[in-house]
């Protein structure tokens, strides 16, 4: 009998405690709603009974939208055959861009590459798209004789606008999947833009015999892709400055709040 | 948002996930210009540049127009030949190709208007080029006194449902002007 009261005794005392433990959450959970919508009309502001320390509080922590993503234009305009074209830059593999003129010096060694496209090399997928202004500021006929028949080329100077490109030879290279420009400039040959483009982009089958890469396992590629997703999702992208930024030498404003 | 593609009196306006060509028919290097197809793939499409061959006092060359939501390759097909190979199971590629005005009239293009296919009208023996997976669409029409064809291949039948939405989707926002 004596123990039978005792266990009762135990499991009461701890039935009380968890009782207690609940009310507090309850208590905490009601404060945190009440900071957030301050309770119903006439509620008066949240406070715990005399003689109880009030929690801790920590006013809301505002934090900026991300920055809206500008997907990189499509490129419209004509063909040197009359062609109305549209062409996509995003969507499942990227584009490069390369702005040409007819009538500019340096220009001429990309035309000369572009006629023997073997020693251009992108990456798997990956769309060169080369684009002259306008006809209504470039020889249509200039175009089409130094364009090489396996070149894709579209007149466009709506596209030299959109990117705001300075002068020829220039060149863009287009993410396809998150249609982000992630990298331009300029160079004397292909084979310096395509080393301006593996720098830019870090990826080296813009290089020549690279395009064979080492396989990586299914859980690095899985991996590397959840953290891709979410990086995007919080609106960080490839590119994006905090990526370099030493997180000892970074602004205050910059850390991290965890709630 | 949609990016309009005009020419030769037609409009059409493309998704932003759309391509799209507008051509006239036999010029060199252009549609037409595919000579043979050994097999599947790209590397497997021979092209070769072709000659504009004469035209006759009166003839005349007529448009094509290919939408797509995948790349389209410069030199393809008039019903899609060369990029219809290169196309999965999430892609779809609309061709419109444009008939002489002596079509007018006659029997085959009798249907007035854009059509607007449905899933059920779809088939694989419709196809132009058979390839596994894919189905076709074929129907002949007059509009604003032009008669065309037009061609629609899904890359694949297990999102043949959504692929015809967005087909449709596109054929609504076609316009064809009067000859």
């Amino acid at each position: 009998m004596t123990a039978v009261v005792l266990t009762l005794t135990v499991v009461v005392a701890l039935l009380a405690v968890l009782v207690a433990g609940l009310l507090r959450s309850h208590a905490t959970i009601l404060a945190r709603l009440h900071e957030l919508d301050g309770g119903p009309a006439g509620t008066p502001a949240f406070r715990t009974a005399p003689g109880i320390p009030a929690p801790e509080r920590s006013a809301p922590v505002l934090l900026d939208d991300p920055a809206p993503v500008r997907r990189a234009p499509d490129v419209v305009g004509t063909t040197p055959d009359g062609e109305a074209v549209v062409v996509r830059t995003s969507g499942d593999a990227g584009t490069v861009l390369l702005f040409l003129s007819s009538g500019c010096a340096t220009c001429r060694a990309f035309w000369d590459e572009l006629a023997a496209p073997a020693g251009i090399t992108l990456p798997p997928g990956a769309r060169l798209l080369v684009v002259t202004k306008g006809p209504e500021q470039e020889s249509v006929s200039a175009v089409a004789e130094l364009a090489s028949p396996t070149a894709e080329v579209v007149l466009s100077t709506r596209a030299w606008a959109d990117y705001a490109v300075p002068g020829s030879p220039y060149v863009v290279a287009v993410d396809g999947p998150t249609g982000r420009v992630v990298g331009e400039g300029t160079g004397g040959s292909w084979s310096q833009v395509a080393r301006l483009l593996a720098q830019a982009t870090g990826d080296l089958a813009y290089l020549p015999g690279t395009t064979r890469r080492a396989g990586k396992p299914a859980a690095d590629v899985d991996r590397e892709a959840r953290a891709d997703r979410e990086l995007m999702a919080a609106g960080i992208f490839p590119g994006d400055d905090s990526l370099y930024r030493d997180p000892a030498t970074a602004p205050v404003d910059d850390a991290v709040v965890y709630r | 948002m949609r990016t309009p593609l005009s020419a030769h009196g037609i409009s059409i306006g493309l998704p932003a996930d759309f391509e799209g060509r507008i051509s006239l028919r036999g010029r060199p290097g252009r549609p037409g210009t595919v000579r043979s197809v050994t097999g599947r793939g790209a590397a497997a499409a021979v092209t070769e540049p072709v000659a504009p061959e004469p035209l006759a006092p009166g003839e005349r060359h007529y448009p094509v127009s290919h939408v797509a939501n995948f790349p389209l390759p410069p030199d393809r097909g008039d019903f899609g030949c060369g990029a219809v190979d290169r196309m999965t199971g999430s892609h779809c590629l609309i061709a419109l190709v444009e008939y002489g005005p002596e079509c007018v009239g006659t029997a085959l293009f009798a249907p007035a208007g854009m059509p607007t296919p449905a899933v059920s009208a779809f088939g694989p023996d419709t196809l132009q080029h058979r390839i596994s997976g894919q189905l076709g669409y074929q129907r002949f029409f007059t509009v604003s006194g032009r008669p065309f064809c037009l061609y629609v291949v899904l890359g694949g039948a297990r999102n043949a449902a959504a692929l015809v939405g967005r087909v449709r989707s596109v054929l609504a926002a076609t316009t064809v002007a009067a000859a």
